[in-house]
């Protein structure tokens, strides 16, 4: 061994107190400057991830709420809409009762005019046609009874046949007005 | 090893050509003091303040760096120890836990850039007994203090006096008890020392493998270097585990102490 008995490696000497203040110092540094300051960055940061989750968590209510006003006014919207439109039909409906009311109305009228105009086109007509009947009758019976013929001597026959013709022009005008009807 | 192949050596190797602990040293204020020794861990002082530095210049409360994350997490362990041991009133060891961790693990790993000579050019701080010594002694005052300031001067007294046995029993207690706090700086220093010294003289003895032939062929020389490479990994992990047992006994000591004297 070439350790002498005075330089034995278990025994400490001045070393020891160089060593010791060298250790002391570096505790020194960390004890002042970098444990308190890992401790406050990590306080900062959970302070930050608090308000962070803080403000998410108000963030999710108000859009929370944003959505159920949001549905509110959709609902409110749909209702108002369903009302609109059972007015709207309910006021085409109305329309179309009295528009049809009033179209009857008027084909009624107009219907009733043209029946009257009718019966009396055909008044006249008749009057018209029993007006010459008689003529056209004597004027027809001379040819062919080659003479003269008084109106007065067959004044009976004249009136038979022009009562003839009004009962046969009657009958027509009743069944066409029936039939006009339908 | 040697022993065994000595007929088998071109040149006998002897156990007293290994240095062990053997220092360069110098004389200041009349104070032997091993100059590498000091050296070293002024280095590995100002290596942990770098990484302190560096720390404070980088960090952030926002969004931590992987260098950030590491202190925090080792921070963060130490806190929780502390904790759990001791509760909040242990908040004021965490300094000195974490740095006691911090500063031995880095002393710890200049084992890796040892070559095995005579004289290291930054030889583990720890591996000498100088700088365990300091730490232990310091522990053990700052200990012994946090006991009389948590039970009085009277009270610390008859912790020692009135416990394990009956009061009537005392100067066993005394003896027990004495012992039991005496050990604590003694095996908290000669484990640390002890570890970081076998793991140099390791490194020694594998260099001295070199002188090992068989014949012509290098034997030694051709094993060294995988055993070195792999014997410093191993020291690496010893580097740490040591670090983490001083720390960790440092916190358990205080907890001892700091504890109400009902719960002992």
């Amino acid at each position: 061994m070439l350790i002498a008995a005075n330089n034995n490696f278990l025994i400490p000497n001045g070393t020891f107190i160089v060593v010791l203040i060298a250790f002391i110092l570096v505790l020194g540094f960390i004890g002042r400057s970098v444990v308190p300051y890992l401790n406050n960055l990590l306080t900062e940061r959970q302070e930050q991830i608090r308000g962070e989750l803080e403000a998410a968590d108000r963030a999710k209510a108000d859009a929370e709420e944003a959505d159920a006003q949001r549905r509110a006014a959709l609902e409110e919207a749909r209702a108002h809409a369903r009302e609109i439109v059972a007015q709207a039909t309910l006021t085409a409906e109305r329309t179309v009762t009295q528009a049809e009311g009033r179209a009857q109305e008027a084909a009624d009228r107009i219907m009733q005019a043209a029946d009257a105009e009718v019966a009396i086109a055909r008044q006249a007509a008749v009057e018209e046609v029993t007006a010459r009947v008689g003529e056209i009758v004597l004027a027809a019976a001379e040819r062919v009874v080659g003479r003269e013929i008084r109106a007065a001597d067959h004044q009976d026959l004249i009136d038979e046949a022009i009562a003839a013709v009004r009962a046969e022009t009657t009958s027509g005008a009743a069944a066409g007005a029936a039939g006009g009807r339908r | 090893m040697i022993g065994l192949g000595s007929h088998l050596l071109s040149a006998p190797l002897l156990a007293s050509d290994i240095s062990v602990g053997e220092h360069p040293q110098a004389k200041v204020l009349g104070l032997t003091v091993n100059v590498d020794i000091v050296w070293a861990t002024i280095i590995a002082g100002l290596v942990v303040v770098a990484l302190g530095m560096l720390l404070r210049s980088r960090a952030t409360s926002g969004v931590p760096s992987k260098f950030q994350l590491l202190w925090e997490l080792v921070v963060g362990a130490v806190q929780k120890q502390v904790d759990e041991s001791i509760g909040p009133r242990g908040a004021k060891v965490v300094p000195l836990a974490l740095t006691l961790f911090v500063f031995i693990f880095t002393c710890n790993l200049f084992v890796v850039l040892g070559i095995g000579s005579r004289f290291e050019f930054l030889p583990a701080p720890t591996s000498d007994i100088n700088l365990p010594l300091a730490m232990a002694l310091y522990v053990f005052v700052l200990t012994n203090a946090a006991a009389i300031r948590n039970r009085g001067v009277g009270g610390y007294v008859a912790h020692y006096l009135k416990q394990p046995f009956s009061p009537k029993l005392f100067p066993i207690n005394l003896f027990m008890n004495g012992i039991e706090e005496i050990i604590k700086p003694l095996t908290l220093t000669l484990r640390l020392f002890g570890n970081l010294f076998a793991g140099g003289l390791m490194l020694s003895l594998l260099a001295a493998l070199v002188i090992w032939r068989l014949g012509p062929v290098p034997v030694g020389g051709v094993l060294a270097i995988p055993l070195t490479i792999v014997w410093k990994l191993f020291d690496m992990a010893i580097g740490a585990i040591q670090a983490f047992i001083f720390a960790l006994l440092t916190i358990l000591y205080f907890d001892t102490a700091m504890a109400p004297e009902e719960a002992h």
